[in-house]
């Protein structure tokens, strides 16, 4: 279902350059707040000496009095179990976090890139085995493994910067190999290949640039891993004995009476220097994740309220109407960007068992239409004026609760593309039954099954497979399980969106005979979402154009494929093979529709348009009535010729 | 794959696993310099005849393997040995026979001192996941649910903080805090309460187990909240959820019938990739509050370098880990209809 827009991919190939990153990455309000903390520490473990008010020998002439005196003036956060200057100590700390983290986090990330890419480029055994290796060791616990082996060697710092090194690498070696695996498909790369370049020369030259990124972001979470297994470490008594760190004098001041001395500073100091590290290194790999995977999450459930500017004039004009959409306008609004005029000032009838079909290439706004009149859009989706009326009430005036009396029951959707639109965790029937549980409380709880298995029958779906899972169906069978789910509950309108595009032809036509059917016996109405000219010429009683979010034309079938005014309609229909004329040369329509976020200054089709003139690039056209006022079309020729 | 060969494998890789981890541990013990008993042997002081009675012992008079030599690991040692001779061999019987060696500290046998305190161990661990997992899905669930709201930025702060503490360190400062607030400064139980009915006993327990439980679950908390909302509001992205919207369903039968099982299938698989972090909380938060499980042996065994002790957590932990590991891979493919065909 495309119910975004495709302005999101900038931000990626934005992403690729060094600069362009950075540019991205300072717009990550997380991402500057992780780099600031995690500058700050750097200077501070830099300009150490600078900064420590005492140097870190100054043990040599404490005394008792010394031991555990309180934050005060000389002394900004007191003095610990040996009479040192906490601060100064904690100054000091930073230089041993960093340096542990940083060359921890190289070991554990050169073994893991390397595991990763090998496995990810060269696949096969070398595959199975790394990654059987990698699996094993990913379930051993680190923490009791490290210690074994730093209790069994000398706890030195280089000892446990390697140790840490070697047991931290499991999880970048899978995310490395993953991404190996992605990039590898590339064009560029199989082009590579193909023309004979060396496979060394393919890892390093082409894999790498484009894993760079992901070791970049796995490599601060390692270091931010790898400072917290030192201060655990080292509190659990196996810290270098000659260096400070951060969790040593942890270790040193609970295993030396801080704790009975009341002595806070001493215990919480050096826990605020980890814990400040290893969040700054959290909210840094945070802000590098969202730069380099932009999620557009369309999250369904935000309360959503059209910001509707309510006009007077807008009142069902047409009584014999079972749907009837005014003027309607939705735009995608994001804080960042500018508001992408998805759809503007469409408004159509749809009558008791009337067929209507929509037609207009991909991204022309028919999704996002189709959806905005029961309000499904995500949140960023604003229906910005007009009216959906059914049966005279105002669909974008309702509240959630008495919308959600209407959906389904009153208008059901078959939605583009099925694949994802049954919950893979529960049985198709299960699914189908929900409706009418929800929307027909009386209907007897018992004869449910019956009637699911009579739906799924109608659709050509055989009754043994009522208790499958979607993935066991095809997607063909899924698709029609979306039509009978469509009819669970008797609705007044179908609003069909491309129902037809996965099916073979067969299945297609049965389908469709099936919707004519029960359009004529049960008054049935039905928004057929399509592509298809043929089906639209065959089924449809009228027809709206869209194009760029506008009504390009809207009026019956015989005028559309008659008497066409519009340009783009006609374009269309050059481009679909009439059986009548079988000589006729077909042609298409050269580039594409205009970006949602970016559209032309004058009439949208313009810039494709055979017979565009001056004012088509400057003045957007008005909806011009032709003839009896059922045939609309936007376009500057038809007001000319009137 | 059908579902029982998937299962069966999944069951042989957690065994392949766990001699993995026999061997692994083994050779470390012989390998890795340290051991006090190997160390011990070359004080000049001892006389041959005790020094052949600690060989004897430890099981230091057989050859560690066939073919190796443990003093010099480069050279090839004596091959002409019966494999069943050999300190390996012997070990691995012995641990099948439940037999962990003996504690140098306390000359008991490993295996008694550490089922007493497995116990303990796994009522602290228990009780601090089932907490943590429930309050953090809440949490999680919360926070996708009023996604970009103050609520959501809230938890999620806080959850990263609770994510970036390292677990000793808030395991002291509650401690420091409940010290001073009338809370038991460790243990499990006051001493000479064992002559008190059993209700106050538990009563006891219960109450020495408030802080090491709270830190537990403050520190798992956190990232089970992350992982739950990131979940949560990748599915309730998914287009089976606009179709649910369309169906009329509430907001609240959404959550319930369709988002909820889909997003715990991540929380499953982290869950199970946590234990080993549970193990490390585990060890942390025992030492500070010197609670008598698995972890505080480790820190104990470290303290008085007792190797077997060291030897025999480890071993436990793995295999509880492995197993855990397991279970969860199991659950998941319960809870994923899909894993059945895969």
């Amino acid at each position: 279902m495309q119910t975004t827009f495709q302005s999101t991919a900038t931000n990626q190939t934005d992403a690729s350059t060094l600069l362009g990153f950075w540019q991205s990455f300072k717009k990550s309000r997380t991402g500057m707040m992780g780099l600031s903390m995690i500058t700050f520490v750097i200077v501070l473990a830099v300009f150490a000496p600078i900064i420590a008010p005492y140097d870190q020998s100054s043990t040599i002439n404490v005394s008792i009095a010394d031991i555990y005196q309180p934050p005060s003036a000389s002394h900004w956060f007191g003095t610990d179990d040996a009479g040192q200057d906490v601060f100064s100590n904690f100054v000091y700390g930073a230089r041993i976090s960093i340096t542990v983290g940083f060359f921890a986090a190289i070991i554990s990330i050169l073994i893991g890139g390397s595991f990763g890419l090998l496995a990810g480029f060269f696949g096969g055994r070398w595959e199975t085995s790394l990654m059987r290796f990698t699996d094993i060791m990913l379930v051993i616990p680190d923490l009791p493994l490290t210690i074994v082996i730093v209790a069994l060697t000398k706890p030195s710092l280089l000892n446990i910067i390697i140790v840490i090194g070697l047991l931290g690498w499991t999880t970048t070696a899978r995310v490395v190999r993953s991404q190996t695996l992605a990039v590898k498909s590339r064009k560029f790369i199989l082009r590579a290949r193909a023309i004979g370049a060396s496979k060394s020369h393919i890892v390093f030259n082409h894999v790498l640039p484009l894993v760079m990124p992901i070791l970049v972001v796995q490599g601060v979470l390692v270091i931010s891993l790898a400072i917290l297994n030192e201060s655990t470490l080292s509190f659990i008594g196996l810290g270098d004995p000659s260096t400070l760190s951060w969790g040593q004098m942890l270790n040193y001041a609970f295993a030396r009476g801080a704790m009975s001395s009341g002595a806070w500073w001493a215990l919480t100091v050096p826990g605020f220097g980890i814990v400040f590290i290893v969040f700054g290194l959290t909210l840094l790999g945070q802000g590098l994740e969202q730069v380099l995977n932009p999620r557009t999450d369309t999250h369904h459930l935000l309360a959503t309220k059209p910001a509707v500017r309510h006009e007077a004039r807008l009142q069902p004009n047409q009584t014999d109407a079972i749907l009837s959409v005014q003027d309607l306008s939705i735009h995608y609004i994001s804080n960042t960007q500018a508001p992408a005029k998805a759809v503007e000032n469409v408004s159509f009838n749809l009558k008791e068992g009337e067929l209507l079909g929509l037609v207009g290439e991909s991204g022309c706004g028919k999704t996002t239409l189709m959806l905005a009149l029961l309000r499904l859009l995500p949140a960023a989706g604003q229906i910005v004026n007009g009216k959906v009326f059914y049966k005279g009430k105002d669909l974008t005036a309702l509240s959630e609760d008495e919308l959600n009396a209407i959906r389904w029951r009153g208008i059901s959707i078959v939605f583009q593309g099925a694949m994802n639109a049954l919950n893979p965790v529960r049985t198709v029937g299960d699914q189908i039954a929900e409706t009418v549980l929800k929307h027909e409380p009386k209907f007897p709880k018992e004869n449910i099954p019956a009637r699911v298995t009579q739906l799924l029958e109608l659709v050509g779906i055989t009754a043994d497979q009522r208790d499958h899972f979607p993935h066991q169906y095809s997607g063909g069978m899924r698709q029609r399980a979306m039509i009978a789910m469509a009819l669970a509950c008797n609705p007044d309108v179908i609003i069909a969106d491309e129902p037809t595009t996965a099916l073979d032809v067969m299945i297609q036509a049965q389908i469709l005979e099936l919707l004519d059917s029960l359009r004529k016996k049960l008054g049935l109405s039905v928004i057929f979402v399509t592509h298809d000219l043929g089906i639209v010429a065959e089924l449809c009683d009228k027809v709206l154009v869209m194009y760029g979010g506008v009504t390009a034309e809207y009026a019956d079938v015989d005028t559309i494929y008659n008497d066409p005014k519009h340009p783009y309609t006609q374009e269309l229909l050059k481009a679909f093979p009439d059986l009548t004329k079988p000589k006729k040369k077909l042609s298409s329509i050269p580039g594409y529709p205009p970006r949602l976020d970016n559209l032309p200054a004058g009439c949208r089709f313009a810039p494709r348009c055979p017979a565009a003139f001056d004012r088509c690039h400057t003045e957007q056209p008005a909806l011009h009535s032709i003839g009896n006022n059922n045939h609309i079309a936007s376009c500057h020729l038809v007001e000319a010729s009137k | 794959m059908n579902r029982s060969r998937a299962i069966l494998n999944k069951i042989a890789w957690a065994i392949f696993t766990i001699l993995f981890v026999i061997v692994l541990n083994f050779f470390l013990f012989r390998i890795l310099p340290g051991d006090p008993a190997r160390a011990g042997m070359k004080d000049p002081r001892l006389k041959q005849e005790a020094i052949e009675a600690l060989q004897v012992r430890f099981g230091l008079d057989k050859p560690v393997i066939n073919c190796f030599d443990s003093l010099n690991p480069i050279k090839i040692g004596n091959c002409n040995v019966n494999p069943l001779e050999t300190q390996f061999f012997i070990y691995v019987g012995n641990l099948l026979k439940g037999d962990f060696g003996i504690s140098y500290d306390t000359n008991r046998p490993v295996s008694e001192m550490l089922s007493e305190r497995l116990w303990n161990t796994i009522l602290l661990i228990g009780l601090g996941q089932i907490l943590s997992i429930f309050l953090g899905m809440a949490l999680g669930i919360w926070g996708a649910w009023k996604a970009r709201t103050w609520i959501d930025y809230g938890t999620s702060t806080l959850s990263l903080i609770f994510w970036s503490l390292p677990t000793f360190w808030l395991g002291i400062v509650l401690l420091f805090w409940g010290s001073a607030n009338g809370f038991p400064i460790g243990g499990k139980i006051t001493p000479g309460m064992s002559s008190f009915p059993l209700l106050q006993q538990w009563g006891d327990v219960i109450w020495h187990m408030f802080l090491p439980t709270l830190t537990y679950t403050l520190i798992f908390m956190g990232e089970y909240t992350l992982i739950m909302r990131s979940s949560l509001v990748d599915v309730l992205s998914e287009d089976y959820i606009l179709t649910a919207k369309a169906k009329g369903l509430s907001a609240f039968q959404i959550l319930k019938d369709h988002a909820l099982q889909n997003a715990m299938l991540p929380m499953v698989t982290v869950i199970a990739l946590n234990l080993g972090f549970t193990v490390a909380g585990a060890i942390q938060i025992e030492s500070v509050f010197s609670w008598p499980g698995l972890g505080s042996a480790v820190f104990e065994a470290v303290e008085r370098r007792d190797y077997p002790v060291l030897q025999g957590v480890f071993i436990l932990i793995a295999v509880a880990v492995i197993l855990a590991n397991l279970l969860a891979d199991l659950t998941y493919s319960y809870l994923d209809p899909r894993v059945q065909v895969e």
